[in-house]
């Protein structure tokens, strides 16, 4: 799938984090954590890519990545036609003005020590924007962009309820203007009346500015409506991804198909005819041989314990934008 | 700036500790009272009226004897010029300090040898010691010097620790490796023998004595400041930060140590009454300060060696304990009330 993506606003290829495991007094590498092992992805202008996939599968990590916040062990991350992977900090730093973050946990990712204006602030200060008089006036803009009052300003972070620091970690990732927002579940720390105020204010905004987001969740509720592609992830890997609306009618890899099972239905006549997953995501230290899924997977075969199934096109004819990467794909 | 509401919190539940909130009021009174120590125990005079002059003598240049009419051109003796004015009654007058002693000179009677005990017609409150210096000046010169040694000390051990420990925290890699290492082989060094061998090559002064005991005794909130930046620098605020651009300048003195000072705090009590015994037992052993630097740990010294003046153990070691009992009392409800431990726990 190389070739896929080169128009887009970001192009992710063959990302890998091996993180070290350290041991003994010299601190020497002991072992790996394959948290993220070789993923490739696309995001178009203004488009929406949902990142889905159970706890510890390395979403996270494939959102840090991109920012470099983690520095990957492998592949390039392609933004607006230059690799981030390697690029020196001054250039980074012109970049990080178009690359924002929304990050999952509210109560952690505010810096509990600075009010509200400072906090929103800090975007125009650390990029040297403005005189302190035009910054206060942004600030405010933003406040009321994200829908807060002025008085949030010179209040601490823990004066707000979890709703209302998202929508202050949503002010600061907006303030420089960004063309593209990894959303690292930005929801799913929020209580369900709340989440789906945060949601359309992230869809407001991607609206009026044009907004690209990667949005990471670890359910296919929440991205089913808002975005244009979904990929699922198992395990450090990429299983599946296709058009939102297609993944729903036609899930070809078993672990879709469990996860779309899982989603609490509303119309009682839709069948539910998979059985929900069992057991646990094994550890990304000793990733099984083979196909990573195969210890959970309910349509084994000896094949998917010996060889590795790539990412491929489904009908093979062409003409569709559906992959997966699993032997039995259409068989089942 | 706003008092952040946190740490307004933190302040209250210290304040509802009330062992650690009296200690610490007491102690801060100590400390207040021992600033002004030149207006209780000295011997200057505190105001001269002197043919129909007015002398406020307490923190001005020495005034000559000649200055009062006495026959001497040296530092005037407020003691006998009270004395002297009260026989001729001619409307001068002298009013002394409580304690009219200073912690140098030496008191000697014809009629009798130091120690004396204490006696309150002389003014000696806590007696006198071996050479005749009021115990009770000594006491307090001593404790303000034990208590601005131990502020000094914190202050510079915790600039070397804080910025050490920051740096080996945030950065990590071979700099935090090579550090790891040589504060566990530094540490293992046992820094009272070092500084008697130093002390017995070089008299060691004040700032000496500092950076020595800095030299050898940043390692402890090194490590505790380590610990906590590596796990500060983890977690997803600074990562905000990073991902805005900010550079390690900013996240380290505007994000991190601002975070960190709550765990920071609750050390310090501990290493102020470290400072203060430290301090002592090397006075005590003779390689500290320098004599006649007024110091506990000589007294202790005196008092071990002439039990027979019970004043000079029993004072001494009373204020001992009442420091050291008060700074502990302080450190627990500091430590109590400033644990973050119980405030990572969002309700
Ligand atoms: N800094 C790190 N060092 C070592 N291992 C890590 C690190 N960060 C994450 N991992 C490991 O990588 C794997 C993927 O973690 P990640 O946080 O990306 O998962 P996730 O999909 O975001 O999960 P969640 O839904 O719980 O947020 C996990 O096994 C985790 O233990
Ligand atoms: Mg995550």
């Amino acid at each position: 799938m190389q070739d896929k993506y080169t128009d887009d606003l970001l192009e992710v290829n063959e990302l890998k984090m091996h993180f070290p495991i350290r041991g003994g007094i010299f601190q020497r590498q002991v072992g790996k954590v394959f948290a993220v092992d070789g993923i490739s992805l696309g995001v178009g202008k203004g488009k929406t890519l949902g990142l889905v996939g159970e706890s510890g599968c390395g979403k996270t990590t494939v959102g840090r990545c991109i920012l470099r916040l983690y520095e990957p062990t492998g592949g390039r991350v392609i933004f607006e036609g230059k690799n981030l992977l390697g690029m020196d900090r001054r250039n980074l730093r012109a970049v990080r003005r178009n690359l924002q973050m929304i990050f999952q946990d509210p109560f952690e990712s505010l810096n509990s020590r600075h009010v509200i204006a400072n906090i929103i602030e800090e975007p125009f200060i650390v990029h040297r924007m403005g005189t302190p008089r035009q910054r206060r006036k942004w600030v405010y803009k933003l406040l009321e962009r994200v829908g807060l009052a002025r008085d949030a300003a010179l209040r601490f972070p823990h004066e707000f309820s979890g709703g209302q620091r998202q929508r202050i970690g949503i002010a600061r990732a907006i303030a420089l203007n960004p063309k593209l927002i990894v959303c690292d579940e930005p929801v799913s720390a929020l209580d369900v009346s709340i989440q789906s105020q945060v949601l359309n204010l992230l869809l407001e905004l991607q609206q009026d500015m044009e907004l690209s987001y990667l949005f990471i969740a670890h359910d296919l509720s929440v991205v089913k409506h808002i975005s244009d592609t979904i990929a699922v992830m198992y395990l450090g890997r990429i299983v599946e991804q296709a058009p939102a609306d297609d993944l729903y009618e036609m899930a070809l890899h078993p672990y879709t198909q469990a996860l779309i099972a899982a989603i609490p239905i509303a119309d009682p006549s839709r069948k539910r005819d998979k059985k929900p997953l069992s057991g646990d995501v094994p550890s990304p230290i000793n990733p099984p041989q083979g196909c990573h899924f195969h210890p959970r997977c309910p349509f084994v075969i000896d094949l998917c314990r010996q060889k590795e199934p790539f990412l491929k096109v489904k009908p093979e004819n062409g003409g569709s934008d559906h992959w997966v990467a699993c032997h039995r794909a259409g068989k089942i | 700036m706003k008092l952040n509401t946190l740490t307004i919190k933190k302040l209250r539940r210290f304040y509802s500790i009330k062992r650690g909130y009296y200690a610490f009021i007491f102690l801060g009174l100590l400390i207040l009272l021992s600033f002004a120590a030149e207006l209780v125990v000295n011997s200057r005079a505190l105001i001269v009226k002197y043919q129909g002059k007015y002398y406020f003598p307490t923190y001005t240049d020495m005034i000559a004897g000649e200055t009062f009419g006495l026959d001497y051109a040296y530092e005037t003796n407020y003691r006998e010029l009270k004395a002297n004015f009260e026989r001729k009654n001619d409307g001068n007058w002298v009013l002394m300090p409580p304690a009219p002693y200073n912690a140098f000179e030496n008191d000697l009677r014809s009629d009798s040898a130091p120690a004396l005990p204490p006696s309150w017609s002389q003014r000696h409150f806590l007696g006198t010691d071996t050479s005749g210096r009021d115990v009770l000046a000594r006491l307090v010169y001593g404790f303000r010097i034990a208590i601005f040694f131990s502020f000094t000390l914190i202050v510079s051990t915790y600039v070397v620790g804080i910025g050490i420990g920051c740096a080996m925290g945030y950065f990590g890699g071979g700099f935090d490796i090579l550090f790891q290492r040589l504060i566990e082989i530094w540490s293992n060094v046992p820094i009272i023998y070092v500084v008697i061998i130093i002390s017995s090559i070089v008299v060691p002064n004040f700032w000496w004595l500092i950076i020595i005991m800095v030299c050898f005794g940043w390692m402890g909130i090194t490590w505790v400041m380590r610990t906590i930046t590596y796990k500060e620098k983890a977690r997803d605020y600074v990562l905000a930060a990073r991902a805005l651009g900010a550079s390690n300048v900013r996240i380290i003195f505007l994000h991190i140590i601002p975070n960190t000072i709550s765990v920071i705090v609750t050390y310090v009590p501990f290493s102020f009454s470290s400072g203060i015994v430290a301090l002592t037992a090397l006075d005590y052993l003779g390689f500290g300060l320098p004599p006649p630097t007024p110091s506990w740990g000589e007294l202790i010294q005196q008092a071990w060696t002439n039990f027979s003046a019970w004043w000079l153990g029993a004072s001494v070691i009373t204020a001992m304990v009442l420091t050291l009992v008060a700074v502990t009392f302080i450190g627990e409800a500091v430590r109590e009330a400033f644990d973050p431990k119980l405030h990572t726990v969002y309700e």
